[in-house]
């Protein structure tokens, strides 16, 4: 057991190093049994009625959904639908964004429309979409690639912008043509700023799916939390938020290590060697 | 300095541009979906100026404003005392970015469950959402600390409170601050999630009830207002941290300068 050098010595000598991976585990583990735990009692002493089942209802459940075709057919769209948009969204974003970032003008042109519309969420559109897509898979694309475009387009236009002047002088000095320019120096640069932008994009594509499902009816996960809320099915409906949130881990995770995969030779994924 | 003035030209032009080409090519329109711009500020003007103001528009500003000011609050709080107490965290970091991993909006059906479709069902919502970004962010400002400033703290003998509320709490400043910018993003979605799932008021369930009516031009007027609101909060924030992290901005600009 270490002890580091600046906790207090009187109150060193009974500290647990809770940073040690074993301890992490337990610890964690203990913590999620007492979360656990609190549920159960609180589902068991029946203060909120059929409202609250308890946990091995919620996972017996669980598990009788994964044997479900319709579970899986429900999680294979929202997943794609997220997926598909945020693929859309990625490519427009980065054309858009060079085409901003490379004209001065158009940039000038662009960004009271950009930062104006940068802060409002794609929910607000959500009934403009019901409206012309109807409750359809259609309608959560639509808005996924509405709700992620901007972001990805603002970091590649700062990403493009952020080019170094002295790669560029270079580039020049090389007689790089416009296009080499871009594709060899201007794009790889801005890759850093985009890989962000993709990191924070996929779980909010995930979230407005969701979304899209519960309040617009789009086929998927949302929309059968909303039917299991609707038809007094509370069991499925916990056990369907507990499926979103290992979907909501694992796409922040499947994120960063895409990022990290990719962009492992830029300099601020590089582990400085002593 | 021309092509400064040339910016600025195009800066304000586009978007008034942009505007003028929407009323010009949509006042004929007769598609239902896209009603000329003339009508949707008629109809904005008749449902929010200020028919509907105290009846929709102000109960959602002020859901989100208790939510919001509740959520902070608990957030710091509660990440103040995760950070600081190793055991606790260790306990229930895992737990944290699980829940955290959950899409907020999913909740709102759980507390309708739970509470129903009132006010407080809406409040709660906004608060379990917002609570989050806050109170991660200020674990990782806290624990982000730097290790000379607490070793300074040890050598003035500093007391506990004096250590969080001097030390700890401005130096995670600028990280909870960022922290606290998602959560009113969070907060302004969730509060019109919670009024599009089965409610008949606020200006989330008047939009999307225009919607189902086919009202185009009333849901436009809807969706105008609520950009403008998710707009102007942001700003507001802005203005806030800006005052209130004015020594950080400033000495960021310093060291970016030098």
């Amino acid at each position: 057991m270490t002890i580091s050098s600046t906790t207090r010595s009187s109150a060193a000598g009974r500290r647990l190093d809770v940073d040690a991976p074993v301890a992490k585990t337990v610890l964690g583990a203990v913590g999620a049994v007492v979360l656990l735990g609190g549920w159960q009692l609180a589902a068991a002493s029946g203060a909120f009625g059929t409202g609250l089942p308890t946990v091995t209802d919620t996972l017996a459940e669980l598990v009788r959904l994964l044997g479900t075709q319709v579970f899986w057919v429900d999680t294979g769209v929202t997943v794609a639908s997220a997926a598909a948009g945020l693929a859309l969204a990625v490519a427009g974003g980065v054309i858009l964004g060079v085409l901003i970032g490379m004209f001065e003008p158009v940039w000038a042109a662009t960004l009271a429309i950009t930062e104006f519309l940068k802060p409002i969420p794609p929910i607000v559109i959500l009934p403009l979409a019901v409206m012309v897509f109807g409750p359809t898979s259609k309608m959560a694309l639509f808005l996924v690639v509405a709700g992620c475009l901007l972001t990805v387009s603002i970091q590649a236009i700062a990403g493009v912008r952020d080019a170094d002047p002295v790669a560029l002088a270079t580039a020049r000095s090389y007689g790089m043509g416009r296009a080499e320019t871009l594709w060899r120096v201007v794009l790889p640069g801005a890759t850093a700023f985009i890989g962000t932008a993709v990191r924070v994009s996929a779980p909010a594509s995930l979230v407005i799916v969701v979304v899209a499902g519960l309040l617009g009816g789009a086929p998927g996960l949302g929309r059968s939390i909303y039917q299991a809320q609707a038809g007094g099915l509370y069991p499925t409906l916990y056990a369907l938020v507990v499926v979103l949130g290992v979907l909501g881990v694992a796409s922040q995770w499947a994120s960063s290590a895409v990022e990290r995969r990719v962009l492992h030779w830029h300099p601020s994924f590089r582990k400085e060697t002593p | 300095m021309k092509r400064r003035a040339l910016n600025t030209v195009l800066g304000v032009g586009a978007p008034v541009a942009v505007i003028a080409a929407w009323w010009i090519v949509s006042a004929g329109s007769t598609n239902a979906f896209f009603p000329p711009l003339a009508t949707i500020m008629e109809r904005f003007q008749a449902l929010w100026l200020f028919d509907r103001f105290a009846s929709d528009v102000l109960p959602s500003l002020r859901n989100l404003g208790i939510g919001y000011a509740i959520a902070v609050v608990v957030g710091v709080v509660l990440g103040f005392v995760i950070a600081t107490v190793p055991v606790l965290r260790a306990m229930f970091e895992p737990a944290l970015h699980f829940i955290r991993g959950i899409p907020p909006v999913a909740l709102i059906p759980i507390l309708i469950t739970l509470i129903g479709f009132g006010q407080e069902m809406r409040v709660t919502s906004i608060v379990l959402a917002a609570t989050f970004p806050t109170m991660i962010s200020t674990i990782d400002g806290i624990r982000a600390v730097d290790t000379g400033l607490r070793d300074v703290c040890s050598v003035y003998r500093l007391r506990k409170h004096e250590r969080l509320l001097r030390v700890y709490l401005p130096a995670a400043g600028p990280q909870i601050a960022a922290g606290m910018q998602v959560s009113l993003q969070i907060g302004f979605i969730v509060m019109i999630a919670s009024e599009m799932l089965g409610s008949s008021q606020g200006i989330g369930a008047m939009t999307l009830l225009a919607q189902q009516s086919f009202l185009a031009a009333d849901m436009w007027a809807g969706i105008l207002l609520l950009g403008f609101l998710g707009f102007a909060a942001n700003i507001l924030f802005e203005a806030a941290r800006s005052r209130v992290l004015a020594w950080y901005i400033g000495s960021k600009r310093q060291e970016r300068a030098a």
